[in-house]
């Protein structure tokens, strides 16, 4: 990312300052101030979100996920190591809730937990990436907020497309990486 | 459709003060959570909404977006679409001051708008989350297996858009 930012900053001012360099400031303000909008708006969107999820979470709605996958993921990741099965539980039903934070520090320690499972290590990486997520709040309050009026109409194509996208990289996985 | 929210959230209200949570308590300290981490994504939303601001005055982002469209357009991705689709294996907040732009600047209800959407809410970010669980020890393998299927799901998540 920091390579990104100044190959395309230093590329950009200089076209800038090609056409117009009286616009250079102007548009790092522009953009700062479209920042600033949108952090108010996801401001909005946060707290609503992080309210419910966390009577979600002290109503026990993750535990109880978590041990319904159990079986699930000791058959999809091949390992009888209880502990870190326990973890990803954990981590997969934060992610399909939508809870990030709670997400990571749980995956984090499923892989050290994993430490010599390559297999399993790389088929839980390439799970997690795919991002499957029941409902995603943010995305559809953002777009609530921006005046939609079928704000759940991105619901279907974008389960849809993560739910191949897991697929997708479950069998990738089987095929490419040894057990 | 629309009732479906209200719904499951007024079952998870009611559910959760069945099993004795303190629903208000725990709202609001949910909903505190709120502050710091907009704090925390702040300085990478307005870094990355200041280089689309400057990379889009510098005409480089029209001229780009011309001589991709082709390319783009017959894989079904708008052109549009296509630096959210670069930015986000790498920044989730980067990518998400992305999708907040497109939105205004093409509305949410616009074909781009829900592209940029869906595309948002599909897949992850691939070389962040590499670099938390692999700590170092980087892995070529998952993680283009990862970027292979993030790509997939980009493309079907646009189709999608235009069918449904």
């Amino acid at each position: 990312m920091n390579v990104l930012f100044v190959c395309i900053f230093a590329i950009s001012s200089a076209l800038v300052v090609l056409r117009d360099a009286s616009a250079f400031l102007p548009a790092l303000l522009e953009g700062a101030g479209n920042a600033v909008t949108l952090c108010l708006s996801l401001l909005a969107v946060y707290a609503v979100w992080m309210g419910f999820l966390q009577v979600a979470q002290d109503a026990g709605v993750l535990r109880g996920m978590s041990r319904a996958m159990l079986p699930l993921t000791r058959r999809l990741f091949h390992t009888q190591n209880t502990q870190a099965l326990e973890q990803i539980s954990v981590n997969l039903a934060a992610n399909l809730c939508g809870m990030g934070g709670a997400a990571t520090g749980a995956g984090i320690s499923a892989m050290r937990l994993l430490d010599r499972e390559r297999y399993s290590q790389e088929m839980f990486f390439v799970v997690n990436c795919a991002g499957l997520q029941f409902f995603p709040s943010t995305i559809i309050s953002l777009r609530a907020q921006a005046g939609s009026l079928r704000p759940l109409s991105v619901l279907l194509p974008a389960l849809l497309a993560s739910l191949f996208s897991l697929a997708l990289g479950i069998l990738l996985v089987r095929l490419f990486c040894r057990r | 459709m629309n009732a479906l929210l209200p719904f499951l959230v007024v079952i998870l209200l009611l559910a959760a003060s069945f099993r004795k949570v303190r629903v208000y308590d725990s709202f609001a300290k949910g909903a505190g959570g709120a502050l710091p981490l907009v704090g925390k994504l702040f300085p990478y939303i307005a870094a990355v909404l200041v280089l689309a601001g400057l990379f889009e005055a510098s005409g480089l982002s029209s001229a780009l977006c011309k001589a991709l469209e082709p390319l783009f357009s017959a894989l079904g991705i708008p052109a549009p679409v296509l630096p959210l689709v670069l930015v986000k294996p790498f920044s989730g907040s980067g990518s998400l001051a992305l999708v907040g732009q497109l939105c205004s600047q093409y509305g949410a209800d616009s074909y781009i708008g829900r592209c940029a959407c869906a595309v948002y809410a599909t897949g992850e970010t691939v070389f962040y989350l590499s670099a938390l669980y692999f700590a170092g020890g980087g892995r070529a393998r998952p993680v283009v297996i990862a970027l292979v299927s993030n790509l997939a799901a980009a493309l079907l998540a646009c189709l999608l858009c235009r069918i449904l």
